[in-house]
């Protein structure tokens, strides 16, 4: 018997022991399990040319795509502002996934309420959902906004939400002043980068349309969809107060997923003012660290006259000059000496490094931001990209990548991989492996079974503790990024010299 | 931007909402106006009389063939017929399967975002049938058509379909600025029809704002796919649609929040006017002898 | 004593009824109920709709059948059918182990999806499924068949996915399985059981493939998602008593053991919720009966051991109480190390259709005391099934709103909360200890004698973990 009180096994243990092993061989008979050869067999062929020839093939199969619907990043997106309660508008097993997805990543709360509609909201509409949902909602918890985006269920019925919010305020629901921004998401368009791009839209819309503008001297930054908003927020926020630069961080979820364990649950903390949004209008620019996250709201600023500056992604010490210098440009305000002070320090890390980084070859995926700015980041530091896969890539994404490779004799054995997933990357890296590969929780399997170390940088990060809470922006940001790269690959090299003469003290 | 006129015209299947509409427009194009026409109908013949042709490259079949709607551009699925009326086709799905309601509203937004109506005087949308899901109610949300007109004639089934879709305006009218323009009542020779037509107007707090009347003219003009206005200029109907135009051009802002009825006040209506006969209770549920 | 609970929490009721609009008062007050003993159910509605914009904790029809009853079979592609979002979030987050490769003979940690795009949607997704299907069959050849699982849009573009199951079904000569789980279907995850249960009927059951032989102690275990191992460490007990387990539904269960189980001599129900449909149905079809057992902690444990054993001759008797005895000093010394940290510590419970009342025996054997209890989406013969496990004076709520939920706990200051991940770090910020009760909170197995040990051992660890004390800054006391 393997349990006992003094040493008490769990499933990281407990299934390791005889017992267990012998049950679970003996049940193989009643499942009619397949013999072990033949599996062997197959599992060398699905990494095999051949194979990934056949699986390149496919059109209508996606297997372990990397990004996920529209309205998960708009939740995000209204997260982010203050008071602020994301309200989905369709069926309320998405809100339950929305939340879980973010509890898991973040390790915090998450609030968003449904309307919940069910079979007669898919005949009938779903305006009394509405109706109620956003009574129910605005007594309970109180809120200053409710955000409302929309399930797929609702768009493939064709409900309109523009009426149906103000619909809801004549029957009495909330009060005829109170702010009720919303974004259509259709989950079949995009991804979560084209929902969080929306909703910010959709808030932007609510406060600036039909206001006149007139130009300040402050900038508008958006970060766009990011699972590290909470470290990356805060660091953007310190360079900027650093320069003594007037700005609104337009959504700012960092404080609302990083509140206290004090006794208290607070639903909202902290996150953009409404008034700074109001007045973020006025803004001379607005700045996104994510151009592909935030395309559309940066061409509805660009309308309302403002400069826009798309960047993405600001990882490593090119991409942080040049967010700087754009900053500095728009706003007359010098770069300070602290900030040229922590710009030599990232240089001089990567200087005392660069030995162990020069030539090695990294896969990326993630976001189409993410991908550009860690990309770039290779290629600064001597490493070699090979594949770059975004699930999620948009119209112009490959050949923005591509003139990004072209600019450095390190970006010539790389290829782009729009719109594949995770499947195809693991082709990819059984066939043509790399050194480590970049991306999110789910690359673990890739990492199982094709041996290529992973990395994790990206969204959602599941089974880490804490990542989001440092910053991967900015100088300091990168400093982040370039020892989490470190620690792989030094463990990496400890690992495989584990039994040889390489195994040293001193790296 | 501001002085654009977002019309739509609605109506019961096969009464003529194609024919009627186009030779409107092509009046009110023959009046100077800029026009540009979408079609939602799945059939995708909105636009046919315009063009002299069937829209064969719809929004929706492109960007199926594209992969999706934004790897369009807006020039394929604009086409210039008739005094240079712009004409675009939503397209849809075979009948049975998909979401054509779905395809109204991807289509209608691609063209908004990708600046069709920049520099139009009017914008009309031919909308199918019934408003029967959200899909087909797109035309009628705001900041789209603010005028509504349903094509109709006498009978039983084309009254029945104003009646609903003036139910699927009544709806948007509170919250949005969309208005009933009136009804348009194609002449089917039915027994009072303008009586009925001018009765039912009035209870659904609208105007009969024209009589068109039966003509062989628009059956002579379709077979060569072409509009009354231009086949025929100088006929008496392509005068009809001409008032009809002018009417319509006329009626800005005068639109109402149409007051549908009951099914019961439908049905006395249509007995009123001997469209329905009297219901004998006697031989209900009664089998064959 | 008992009584002023009673008033006290019948008050809290009212209280937090209060908040909410009056249309809505009136629907939230027939589910919250405060438990007077003797009653024959908790005295709350159920699996009614949710209220809009009230923030419930449920989830959908198609987490119900993709997520828990189909999800779990391994040797089975499970395609996600419609847009990318709910096979993404539903990935390889429920914890239900399963043995195998990944993608070449389990499908159990894939997110297989068709991922509709607009295209989709409008012209429908009979097509691309067909197509689809068929590069399933070529790149995951071990695969023995397929579930469709559908969102949201497939009910509403009227795709025919049951007949393009079957052509493609009859073309490869696998099973494949059209569910039609489409989120709004229902009102919680409990319809996506029921219509999964119904596809298994339909599309496994009835085609009565299995030609295995058969012997005289055959089992099912029907309702165990091996959550953490659950499955296994509830199968060795039943093993070990002599009884030949036939088939795990479903956790790192196989097509081939459904197959099997129209010739079990009993079929094993553990969560009654989700499995009940499937334990009848073969009930009427194949007379086979069915038995509801309890494996946490050991008082329910060895009365479930005692009570299946009852269905068996003197062999399988003996064979029950000799692993009663077997595990007896071992669950001595866990309850002798662990119930004098525990005792007297209270428990508010608010998890699926089963757990509130299947893990009160447990809580007891360590000296707890449950004083809330409520079911995501439970029906009324759930909660009559807890009416015989709660005491007076218990909280009730049914389907609770974030809002009522973190109420209550204020108010009555258990000292664990056990709910799920999105309730877990609200209370954690209460300063309230908390275990998740779907997931285990990434530990477990928790069923049986195994489980109960580590069951223990993380009730120990939430409750008397050192961090709730530093919740208060020292200069604030």
């Amino acid at each position: 018997m393997p349990q006992n009180a003094d040493n008490i096994l769990d499933h990281n243990e407990l299934f390791n022991q005889p017992e267990y092993l012998a049950l679970r061989e003996a049940k193989r008979v009643f499942e009619d399990a397949r013999p072990v050869a033949e599996v062997k067999n197959i599992e060398d062929w699905t990494k095999s040319w051949e194979y990934r020839e056949m699986n390149f093939k496919r059109e209508a199969l996606t297997v372990n795509p990397a990004k996920a619907c529209q309205p998960l990043g708009a939740v995000l997106c209204a997260a982010g502002f203050e008071g602020t309660l994301p309200y989905g508008h369709g069926s309320q097993g998405c809100i339950a996934y929305f939340r879980s997805h973010f509890n898991r990543h973040f390790k915090e709360p998450s609030s968003c309420v449904s309307d919940s509609m069910t079979e007669d909201a898919a005949v009938f509409g779903g305006l009394n959902n509405m109706v109620d949902g956003l009574a129910n909602a605005y007594n309970l918890y109180k809120p200053k906004m409710i955000a409302v985006s929309t399930t797929c269920m609702a768009e493939v019925i064709g409900d309109d939400l523009d009426s149906f919010i103000k619909t809801a305020k004549t029957k009495g629901s909330i009060p005829e002043d109170f702010s009720v921004p919303f974004a259509h998401t259709p989950s079949f368009v995009g991804s979560h980068v084209t929902g969080y791009d929306n909703m910010m839209k959709g808030v932007l819309t609510h406060f600036w349309e039909g206001q006149e503008r007139k130009e300040g001297a402050g900038i508008n930054v958006m970060g766009g969809f990011d699972g590290y908003c909470v470290g990356n927020n805060r660091e953007i926020k310190r360079m900027l107060g650093l320069m003594g630069v007037e700005y609104t961080l337009l959504s700012d979820p960092s404080d609302v997923f990083d509140t206290p364990a004090n006794g208290e649950f607070q639903m909202f903390n902290g996150g953009t003012k409404l008034d700074d949004v109001k007045a973020a209008l006025n803004a001379k620019a607005t700045v996104s660290l994510q151009g592909y996250s935030t395309d559309k709201s940066c061409d509805y600023a660009a309308a309302k006259g403002q400069e826009v500056v798309k960047l993405h992604c600001p990882i490593g010490i090119t991409a942080t000059d040049k967010f700087l210098m754009e900053v500095s440009r728009i706003t007359g305000k010098a770069i300070p000496a602290e900030l040229e002070l922590e710009r030599g320090r990232l240089v001089d890390a990567l200087a005392d490094s660069q030995a162990y980084l020069h030539g090695k070859k990294f896969a990326v995926y993630g976001d189409p931001d993410m991908v550009y700015g860690l990309t770039a980041f290779l290629l600064e530091i001597g490493a070699e990209p090979t594949h770059l896969l975004c699930s999620s890539a948009p119209k112009g994404w490959e050949e923005t990548m591509q003139a990004l490779l072209d600019s450095s004799p390190f970006g010539k054995e790389a290829k782009l991989y729009p719109g594949k997933d995770l499947w195809h990357m693991r082709s990819l890296l059984a066939t043509e492996p790399a050194d480590f590969v970049f991306g999110n929780t789910h690359g673990k399997q890739l990492e199982q079974d094709t041996g290529v170390p992973l990395i994790r940088v990206g969204f959602p990060i599941f089974d880490r503790h804490h990542h989001h809470r440092y910053p991967i922006w900015g100088y300091q940001g990168s400093l982040n990024v370039l020892v989490k790269v470190l620690d792989k690959i030094f463990d990496e090299l400890d690992r495989n010299s584990i039994n040889g003469v390489s195994f040293e003290f001193v790296r | 931007m501001s002085s654009l006129r977002q019309i739509a015209f609605y109506g019961k299947g096969g009464i003529g909402k194609s024919t009627t509409s186009q030779n409107t427009l092509a009046a009110l194009a023959e009046m100077g106006q800029k026009i540009l026409i979408v079609g939602c109908d799945p059939k995708a013949d909105s636009t046919r009389l315009i063009l002299h042709a069937k829209a064969q490259d719809t929004v929706l079949s492109l960007a199926a063939e594209a992969g999706s709607v934004e790897d369009l551009e807006i020039e394929d699925v604009l086409k210039y017929g008739y005094r240079d009326i712009r004409c675009t086709e939503s397209g849809g799905p075979e009948p049975g399967v998909g979401c054509a309601g779905r395809g109204v509203i991807t289509a209608i937004n691609f063209l908004e975002e990708n600046g069709a109506y920049d520099g139009m005087d009017y914008v009309s949308y031919d909308v199918l049938g019934d408003v029967v899901c959200g899909g087909f109610a797109m035309p009628i949300r705001e900041n789209k058509a603010q005028e509504i007109y349903i094509v109709m004639s006498g009978e039983m089934m084309a009254m029945y379909a104003a009646n609903n879709i003036s139910k699927g305006i009544l709806k948007y009218a509170n919250a949005g600025g969309v208005r009933l323009g009136g009804l348009v009542c194609n002449e089917r020779q039915t027994d009072k029809e303008l009586e009925l037509a001018e009765a039912l107007a009035k209870k659904l707090n609208t105007q009969l704002i024209h009589f068109v009347p039966r003509d062989n003219v628009v059956q002579h003009a379709e077979l060569r796919r072409m509009t009354v206005l231009e086949y025929a200029p100088d006929s008496k109907q392509a005068e009809e649609y001409r008032q009809l135009a002018r009417k319509i051009h006329a009626n800005a802002g005068k639109g109402t929040i149409p007051t549908p009825i009951t099914m019961d006040e439908l049905e006395e209506l249509l007995l009123e006017f001997g469209v329905m006969e009297q219901v004998d209770e006697s031989i209900i549920g009664k089998a064959a002898a | 004593m008992s009584s002023d609970i009673v008033a006290q929490n019948k008050a809290l009721i009212e209280e937090v009824l209060a908040v909410y609009p009056e249309k809505a008062a009136k629907k939230r007050a027939k589910h919250l109920n405060v438990y007077e003993e003797g009653k024959p159910d908790c005295g709350v509605k159920s699996n009614i709709k949710s209220l809009p914009g009230v923030m419930t904790i449920r989830g959908c029809a198609y987490a119900g059948a993709k997520g828990v009853v189909w999800g779990p079979i391994k040797d089975m592609v499970h395609v996600s059918h419609g847009p990318v979002g709910c096979g993404q979030y539903s990935w390889g987050t429920r914890r239900n182990y399963a043995g195998g490769k990944n993608g070449v003979d389990s499908w159990v940690g894939m997110q297989i999806t068709s991922d509709f795009q607009e295209k989709d949607i409008v012209f429908g997704g009979d097509k691309k499924l067909d197509k689809m299907l068929d590069e399933i069959n070529t790149l995951f050849p071990l695969s023995r068949g397929i579930s469709i699982m559908s969102e949201c849009p497939i009910g509403l573009i009227g795709d025919d996915i049951e007949a393009v199951a079957k052509k493609k079904g009859k073309e490869c000569g696998k099973t494949i399985v059209p569910v039609r789980c489409e989120g709004f279907r229902g009102v919680s995850q409990s319809l996506g059981h029921h219509i999964a249960n119904d596809m298994v009927r339909d599309w496994v059951l009835d085609k009565g493939k299995a030609t295995h032989e058969t012997g005289p102690y055959d089992v099912a275990i029907i309702g165990d998602y091996n959550i953490g191992g659950d499955a296994w460490s509830s199968r060795i007990l039943l093993e070990e008593m002599g009884l030949r387990v036939v088939a795990q539904w479903s956790g790192d269960g196989t097509l081939a053991e459904m197959e099997k189980t129209p010739k079990v001599k009993l079929n094993l129900l553990h969560c009654y919720r989700s499995m009940n449909y499937i334990s009848r149905h073969m009930e009427e079809k194949y007379g086979i009966p069915w038995v509801e057992y309890n494996f946490f902690g050991p008082s329910k444990i060895a009365a479930s051991l005692r009570e299946i054993a009852s269905h068996f001759d003197d062999t399988i008797k003996e064979g029950a109480e000799r692993v009663i005895a077997k595990y007896q000093p071992m669950v001595d010394a866990v309850i002798a190390k662990f119930k004098p940290r525990l005792d007297k510590k209270t428990v508010m419970l608010y998890v699926g259709g089963l757990r509130p009342r299947h893990t009160i025996g447990a809580y007891e054997d360590l000296g707890m005391e449950v004083v809330g209890v409520g079911y995501e989406f439970a029906h009324n013969d759930d909660y009559q099934r807890t009416a015989k496990d709660i005491k007076e004076g218990t909280l009730i709520y049914d389907d609770v709103s974030g809002f009522e939920l973190e109420k209550f706990a204020e108010k009555i200051q258990p000292d664990l909360v056990g709910s799920g991940i999105k309730e877990k770090y609200i209370f954690q910020k209460m300063g309230i200890p908390f275990r998740q009760m779907h997931s285990w909170d990434y530990s477990g197995p928790y069923h049986g004698y195994d489980g109960f040990a580590i069951f223990a051992r993380d009730m120990d660890m939430a409750i008397n973990s050192p961090v709730w004390k530093m919740t208060k800054a020292p200069w604030n006391k």
